[in-house]
C-alpha cells in the first residue's frame, strides 16, 4: 500500500503524527507535503531510518543535521551502481531494516520510533558490539552490527563533511558550520 | 604496424622518470617514455576533498582506478586480502603524467650529510638491514642544485642551521608565513628550536614562464589551479617532448622486461590504451615506476638468468620496503589559529634530525598543510572523544579554525622482511601478478617516533594551546606515498639492487631511478632526492653513451 493510501486510513490523531515526523517537528494541519527526496536505491522505508541515523551521528543544532544536509541522499547516490560505494548497496538494504527491528527486544520498539535518549543509547551499544553475537539466520545476514555501525557512521561523515557533488552537504551547510 | 627500436625506454613518468626522460633526449638518446596513467588537470577534480590523492576516501582522483587494480596486504598474522587503490593497504601513487608531483604538497628537502651515512653515524640497529649509502651527500650536491633550479624550489638555507652544505642558493625567495605559522615560529624561538620557512617546490615568484602561487591552502592532494606547484609534468616533461627525441605513451601498462639469452635487456612488453600487447625494443631501459611498482615489474621479469625476476639473484629485490613513521601533536587554543591562506605547511625545524640522545636518526617537524572536513572529522581529537553526535558536531563547530598540528616524517630503519613480492593468484586487469606488500616497522621507529611527538607537543604547548595530544604511528607496514628502498644502492651485490649508479647488478643496461634506490629514507619527504638520483643516474648514463658505451 503506497504512503499516500495509507494516510487516507489514517485517524487524525495518527495523521498529525505522520505529518510531525515528515516535517521535522512541527505540527501542520492539511495534507503533509511529499517527501522532497526521491531515493533511487533506498525504500520509503530504508531512507526513513537513514535519516534518523543520520540525525543522530550528526545531530541538528542551529546548523542543519546529517537528514537535512542530505546524508542520506548522499549514501543512495552512491550505492546506486555508478556509485562510489556500490559495493555497500546489499549491506545498507540488510542493515538499515535490521537495526531499526533490532531494538524491539531490549527497548519495546523500532529505532524511529524511539525517544532521543535510548536511541543514542542503543546505538552505542551496536557500535561497541553488544549486538554482534546473534543466531545464525538473523535479520543481520552476513555484516556484524558493529561493522556497519563503523562504516554508516564513516559514511555519513563523508555525506555531510564532503563536497555536495557527491549529494549531501546541502548548501554547503557544512562548510558554513566550521567556517571552512 | 613496425616498431621502432629506441635508445632507451623510461617506465613511469613521475619524479625520476620525467627527469631521465628529458635529461637523456636532449643529450640525443631516442627515448620512450611510458606511463600508465594520462594527463591530468586541476578541473578534473577541483578540491573534492573525498576523491584527493592524498586522502581517497571514495577513489584516488588521480587514479589509480579501483576497476582495474589491485594488489595483496598481508598482515602480522600472515593473512592475505586483496586491496583496491583507496585504501590505505595499497600504497598507492598517483597514475598520471608527473604522479606525484602534480598533487603532493611539495616540500622540497635535500637530505643532511648523516642520512647518507647511517650505519656509519649511529652504528648497527638489531633487526634492520641498516647501511650507508654508496654516496655520499657530496656526491648528489650538484644534482640536487639541478633539481632546485630546473623544477623550481622557493627556499633559504641561511634561516637553517643544520641546512647541509650548499654551492648555489635557491633560485626563488621562500615563501612568507600565513597567521598560523607566524605563531607557531614565535614559539619555536621561545623554546630554543630554530624555525624556518619549508623549502618548496612551488612558484613563490614567477618562474619557469608560470605564474606565482595564488596561496590556495587545499593544496596537498590536489592539482594547482595556476599550475604554480612544479612538478615533472610542467617543466622536465614538456622539455623531453620539445627536443625531439622523446615519445610520450600514456594510457599504457608496462608488463614486463624482456631479456635475450645472454641476460640482457632487449627491451619490454606493454599494453596499450586498447589493451593490446605490445613489444618495445631498446638500448637500455630505466625502471622509474615506484618503489612497489619497480620492484613488481622485476620480480614479474623471470628468466633463465633470473628465475626469481631482474636482478634479483640474491633475494633483495623488493625488500626494504620503507616510507615514514609520521609522527606529531595537536593543539587546541581559545583563539583562531587558522587561515585560509596556502599552502599551509610553512614553518619547519630540523633541530631533531639527528644526534638526538638516545636516538637514531630522527625528523623534521612542520605545520600541517591542512585538515579538510572530513579528514577533520575523522581524526584529530584527544584520546577519548565521541566519534559521533553531539559532542563530535560541537568538537568540530568549535574547534576546526582554533587547531594546530604539527607532524615530522620519522626515518624508519629498513627491515629485511618489509617487502613486495608478486601474488602467485592475484592478477590485475592486464592478467599481471600483482603487488602483495608485508612487513611490520621496528620498534626503534616507535622509539624515536615518540621521542619526536614530545618535541611537537613542547611546541604546541609554547604556542599557547590549552590542550595538546600526541599523535604515534602503528607499527604495521609503511610505503604509502614515500615509498622507498626496494632495491637500493650498494657497492655489494649480495646486499644491494643497485651500484651507485642506479645501475642493476649483473644486467648493465638496466637502471633505476626512483625511490626504489634509496637505503635510507631521510626523516624527510623524499622527493627531491628522487629527483636528483634522476639527474645523475641520467649523467652516468648520458657520459657513458657519449664516450660510445652502448652497454651491450
Amino acid at each position: 500500500m503506497k504512503w499516500e493510501e495509507k494516510l487516507e486510513r489514517l485517524s487524525r490523531g495518527e495523521f498529525l503524527k505522520i505529518s510531525m515526523i515528515w516535517t521535522g517537528g512541527f505540527w501542520m494541519y492539511g495534507i503533509p507535503t511529499e517527501p522532497t527526496m526521491t531515493f533511487r536505491v533506498l525504500t520509503d522505508e530504508e531512507s526513513e531510518i537513514m535519516d534518523t541515523l543520520a540525525d543522530c551521528i550528526i545531530p541538528p543544532d542551529n546548523f542543519a543535521g546529517g537528514k537535512d544536509a542530505g546524508v542520506t541522499n548522499f549514501i543512495d547516490q552512491q550505492i546506486g551502481d555508478n556509485g562510489y560505494l556500490s559495493e555497500d548497496k546489499l549491506m545498507y538494504k540488510t542493515c538499515l531494516p535490521a537495526l531499526n527491528k533490532g531494538s524491539i527486544s531490549d527497548y519495546g520498539k523500532r529505532f524511529i520510533a524511539l525517544k532521543e535518549s535510548p536511541r543514542i543509547e542503543y546505538l552505542k551499544k551496536i557500535e561497541a558490539g553488544d549486538y554482534d553475537n546473534q543466531p545464525s539466520g538473523n535479520d543481520w545476514g552476513q555484516f556484524l552490527p558493529s561493522s556497519f555501525f563503523g562504516k554508516m557512521k564513516d559514511q555519513c561523515m563523508m555525506g555531510f563533511y564532503g563536497s555536495p557533488k557527491h549529494g549531501g552537504n546541502k548548501n554547503y551547510i557544512s562548510y558554513r558550520m566550521i567556517r571552512f | 604496424m613496425a616498431i621502432r627500436h629506441v635508445n632507451a625506454v623510461v617506465i613511469g613518468a613521475g619524479a625520476g622518470g620525467g627527469i631521465v626522460a628529458k635529461e637523456l633526449s636532449e643529450a640525443g638518446l631516442s627515448v620512450i617514455l611510458f606511463e600508465r596513467g594520462g594527463w591530468v588537470t586541476h578541473e578534473d577534480h577541483g578540491n573534492d576533498e573525498l576523491t584527493a590523492q592524498r586522502s581517497f576516501p571514495l577513489e584516488c582522483a588521480f587514479g589509480p582506478d579501483n576497476e582495474r587494480y589491485r594488489r595483496v596486504a598481508v598482515d602480522r598474522q600472515g593473512r592475505e586480502r586483496v586491496v583496491y587503490p583507496n585504501d590505505w593497504a595499497y600504497h598507492n601513487n598517483a597514475a598520471c603524467v608527473g604522479s606525484g608531483t602534480v598533487c603532493y604538497g611539495a616540500m622540497a628537502w635535500r637530505f643532511m650529510e648523516e642520512d647518507f651515512k647511517m650505519r656509519s653515524t649511529y652504528g648497527d640497529v638489531e633487526g634492520s638491514t641498516l647501511e650507508d649509502w654508496p654516496i655520499t651527500y657530496a656526491d648528489l650536491e650538484p644534482y640536487y642544485e639541478k633539481a632546485e633550479w630546473e623544477i623550481g624550489v622557493a627556499g633559504d638555507d641561511s634561516k637553517n642551521p643544520y641546512a647541509p652544505w650548499r654551492q648555489k642558493p635557491h633560485p626563488m625567495p621562500p615563501f612568507s608565513h600565513n597567521k598560523e605559522a607566524r605563531k607557531l615560529e614565535e614559539a619555536a624561538k621561545k623554546i630554543g628550536y630554530h624555525p624556518f620557512s619549508i623549502p618548496m617546490l612551488r612558484n613563490s615568484v614567477p618562474y619557469n614562464n608560470r605564474r606565482a602561487c595564488v596561496h590556495v591552502r587545499q593544496c596537498v592532494g590536489f592539482a594547482c589551479p595556476v599550475d604554480a606547484k612544479n612538478g615533472t609534468q610542467n617543466t622536465v616533461i614538456p622539455k623531453a617532448i620539445e627536443s625531439g627525441n622523446c615519445e610520450l605513451k600514456i594510457h599504457c601498462k608496462v608488463a614486463e622486461i624482456l631479456t635475450d639469452n645472454r641476460g640482457k635487456v632487449t627491451g619490454i612488453s606493454y599494453f596499450d590504451e586498447n589493451d593490446r600487447h605490445q613489444t618495445q625494443t631498446a638500448d637500455i631501459v630505466i625502471l622509474a615506476a615506484s618503489a612497489t611498482e619497480t620492484a613488481r615489474l622485476m620480480l614479474n621479469s623471470k628468466s633463465k638468468f633470473f628465475p626469481d625476476g631482474m636482478g634479483n639473484r640474491y633475494d633483495w629485490v623488493g625488500r626494504n620496503l620503507q616510507g615514514h613513521a609520521y609522527c606529531g601533536a595537536d593543539g587546541l587554543f581559545s583563539d583562531e589559529v587558522y587561515d585560509g591562506e596556502g599552502p599551509g605547511a610553512s614553518v619547519a625545524v630540523c633541530d631533531f634530525n639527528h644526534h638526538n640522545p638516545g636516538i637514531i636518526g630522527g625528523s623534521l617537524l612542520a605545520n600541517e598543510f591542512i585538515k579538510l572536513p572530513y579528514a577533520y572529522s575523522q581524526n584529530y581529537r584527544p584520546p577519548g572523544s565521541a566519534g559521533w553526535g553531539k559532542e563530535h558536531k560541537e568538537f568540530q563547530k568549535v574547534n576546526y579554525r582554533r587547531n594546530a598540528s604539527i607532524r615530522g616524517p620519522v626515518q624508519e630503519m629498513p627491515n629485511f622482511e618489509s617487502r613486495v613480492e608478486v601474488s602467485p593468484e592475484v592478477r590485475d586487469h592486464w592478467g599481471i601478478p600483482v603487488a602483495k606488500i608485508s612487513g611490520f616497522r621496528l620498534d626503534e621507529d616507535i622509539k624515536t617516533a615518540n621521542f619526536i611527538a614530545d618535541k611537537a607537543e613542547k611546541w604546541l604547548k609554547a604556542a599557547g594551546a590549552y590542550q595538546t595530544w600526541k599523535s604515534i604511528p602503528g607499527t604495521g607496514v609503511s610505503g604509502s606515498q614515500h615509498q622507498a628502498g626496494t632495491c637500493r644502492m650498494g657497492n655489494d651485490p649480495q646486499t644491494s639492487v643497485t651500484n651507485k649508479y642506479g645501475q642493476v647488478h649483473g644486467v648493465d643496461n638496466l637502471f633505476v631511478a626512483d625511490g626504489s634506490l634509496h637505503v635510507t629514507n631521510g626523516g624527510f619527504n623524499p622527493v627531491l632526492t628522487i629527483m636528483a638520483l634522476g639527474y645523475r643516474v641520467s649523467d652516468y648514463i648520458v657520459k657513458e653513451w657519449e664516450h660510445g658505451n652502448r652497454f651491450r
